[in-house]
């Protein structure tokens, strides 16, 4: 029985549909059910979380978390969607620790929000930086300034006026 | 006595980070009382680039996160595309890849432990280490032209084939290295200092490294024996003989000798694949249309067309890279390019683990358990 079966068997009610992606399959799952799930998923011995990928799709977001199991030797794709005009799944960082950076990169670059995670802050890019760059409506022609100000902290500007000393 | 703590950075220009890293230290007297990594100062948008870029535009583009050991980028990209639009690879351009990717590993070892010592204050490893580095990276030019940025491996094949003289070379290469690897051994292992900087420093759990998402010759230093090569095997590492290299003690210490038996067992393998290379045409050519190319060397520009468009549909591909698991999640709309493009990167999940491991440290044994994590700040930052 593979894993998804196996998943669609303990949590019925989570599981929307299930799939392939590439070789791995997939469970494709309610955003409310994520944390149960991902529970289960961990229980079941997935206790590799590889990789978190938000991607914006237009209308919706969606989130792919992928798993795999040192024990049993097998991969495990869950997906999420999400809403495009807010954008929250549950944070796995109480499962996972490794979650926490991912889903901080998640956040900062994609613009999805992880409800539950401890400290969700930008992790690549400056605190003030306008917009998320992965999202495909991203202005890509507004330039940013980036100085540091006197308490260490990141001060972003569009049209460069923290750039200059003199006021 | 009464003390106040403090705030320290250390970086973002530091020698012993390895790039633009700060660290922000928050101190008791001598002792890290929490550890805040502060990433970014080398982020350049890999990812949003990948959108930008045609497949074939991309690959370039990965030699550039993990400079170190670039042949891994370039191949784990490659692998995605590939399983994403199921072109077949010949078997001497695996070969050659595998090659490539072993060689990478040995010199990706040597400035991981090289820097390392160097960061502990032993600076001979590092003039040794960049000894053997320069051979290898010999190598490579004669190979692709280029020394550390390749854009060797492209979908179906290699670029090139190999050129006359560099069997030769390798094997020549490969006696060398085996006694080299004595020699640090004898200087560093048993080192009575190295050892006592580097053991029961930074310990983490096997437990631990696999819930921070730890990977590669980290988590097989704290005794999880995994090995993408072994138990997910790719390319022909299924018919290869070799070992997962695994260390128990979970500390510094083990991770530096997990370093030097896999420099050994990349030897082991490069010895095998260079006993058995097949004669061969060396890329793919059945599915797109182009005429086979017969294993002779610069005679192959035009093999895979410059634009091509996969089917739509979303792969996530991973490899065993020097550093750890190396994954690329590509999702693609049918287009001439990636839809999306999302790097898994060693270094960065490696790093996640770094404020668990130095808690109750000093600063040096920072250094030491940071230097055994063996991060790139292009890979980090991407």
């Amino acid at each position: 029985m593979s894993a998804t079966d196996e998943l669609k068997q303990k949590l019925p009610a989570a599981v929307v549909s299930t799939g392939m992606q590439g070789n791995k399959p997939m469970a494709v799952i309610k955003k409310e059910e994520l944390l149960n799930v991902a529970g289960k998923v961990k229980e079941m011995g997935f206790d590799h979380l590889s990789v978190i990928t938000g991607t914006d799709y237009k209308d919706h977001f969606e989130v792919v978390y992928n798993f795999y199991s040192y024990n049993k030797k097998q991969n495990l794709v869950l997906k999420v969607i999400a809403d495009h005009d807010k954008p929250e799944v549950d944070s796995l960082t109480s499962l996972w620790k490794g979650a926490d950076w991912l889903e901080r990169e998640t956040y900062d670059l994609v613009g999805i929000r992880f409800t539950g995670h401890p400290n969700l802050v930008r992790i690549l890019l400056p605190d003030g930086w306008i917009g998320h760059p992965l999202q495909k409506d991203y202005d890509m022609n507004t330039e940013q300034f980036v100085t540091i100000g006197e308490k260490g902290e990141d001060i972003v500007s569009t049209d460069g006026s923290n750039l200059l000393r003199r006021k | 006595m009464e003390t106040d703590e403090l705030i320290i950075n250390m970086g973002p220009v530091h020698p012993s980070t390895h790039g633009v890293l700060r660290f922000r230290l928050r101190m008791d007297g001598e002792i890290i009382k929490e550890c805040t990594p502060v990433l970014g100062y080398l982020h350049r948008g890999t990812e949003k680039l990948g959108e930008m870029k045609t497949y074939m535009q991309f690959i370039p583009y990965t030699d550039r996160l993990d400079y170190i050991s670039a042949f891994p980028n370039n191949y784990a990209f490659v692998k995605a595309v590939e399983e994403l639009a199921g072109i077949e690879v010949p078997l001497r351009a695996e070969y050659i890849r595998v090659i490539v990717m072993e060689l990478n590993r040995i010199v990706n070892h040597l400035v991981s432990i090289g820097s390392l010592l160097m960061d502990l204050g032993a600076a001979t490893m590092i003039m040794w280490g960049f000894r053997e580095r320069e051979n290898a990276l010999q190598l490579f030019e004669m190979l692709c032209g280029a020394r550390m940025t390749f854009n060797y491996i492209k979908p179906g094949g290699v670029r090139e084939d190999i050129p006359e003289g560099f069997m030769a070379k390798l094997n020549e290469f490969l006696k060398d290295m085996e006694k080299r690897i004595e020699d640090y051994e004898q200087l560093i292992s048993s080192n009575e200092i190295f050892m006592m900087r580097m053991k029961n420093i930074g310990v983490i759990s096997a437990e631990d490294a696999v819930n921070y998402g730890m990977t590669g010759p980290t988590l097989r230093g704290s005794g999880v024996n995994y090995d993408l090569r072994k138990y997910e095997p790719y390319s022909i590492y299924r018919d290869l003989d070799f070992r997962a290299c695994v260390r128990n003690e979970c500390d510094s210490y083990a991770r530096y000798i997990v370093r030097i038996d896999e420099m050994k067992e990349s030897l082991h393998i490069l010895r095998q694949v260079v006993d058995t290379m097949p004669e061969a045409k060396i890329v793919s050519s059945a599915k797109y249309g182009i005429a086979p190319m017969t294993g002779t060397p610069s005679a192959v520009s035009t093999y895979f067309p410059r634009i091509f468009t996969p089917p739509a549909g979303e792969v996530y591909s991973r490899i065993e890279a020097p550093k750890g698991e190396l994954g690329f999640y590509i999702a693609s709309d049918g287009t001439t390019k990636p839809y999306r493009v999302k790097i898994r990167s060693p270094s960065f999940c490696n790093l996640t683990a770094i404020p668990k491991m130095v808690l109750g440290l000093k600063i040096p044994d920072l250094i030491a358990a940071f230097g055994t994590i063996d991060v790139v700040l292009g890979d980090v930052d991407r």
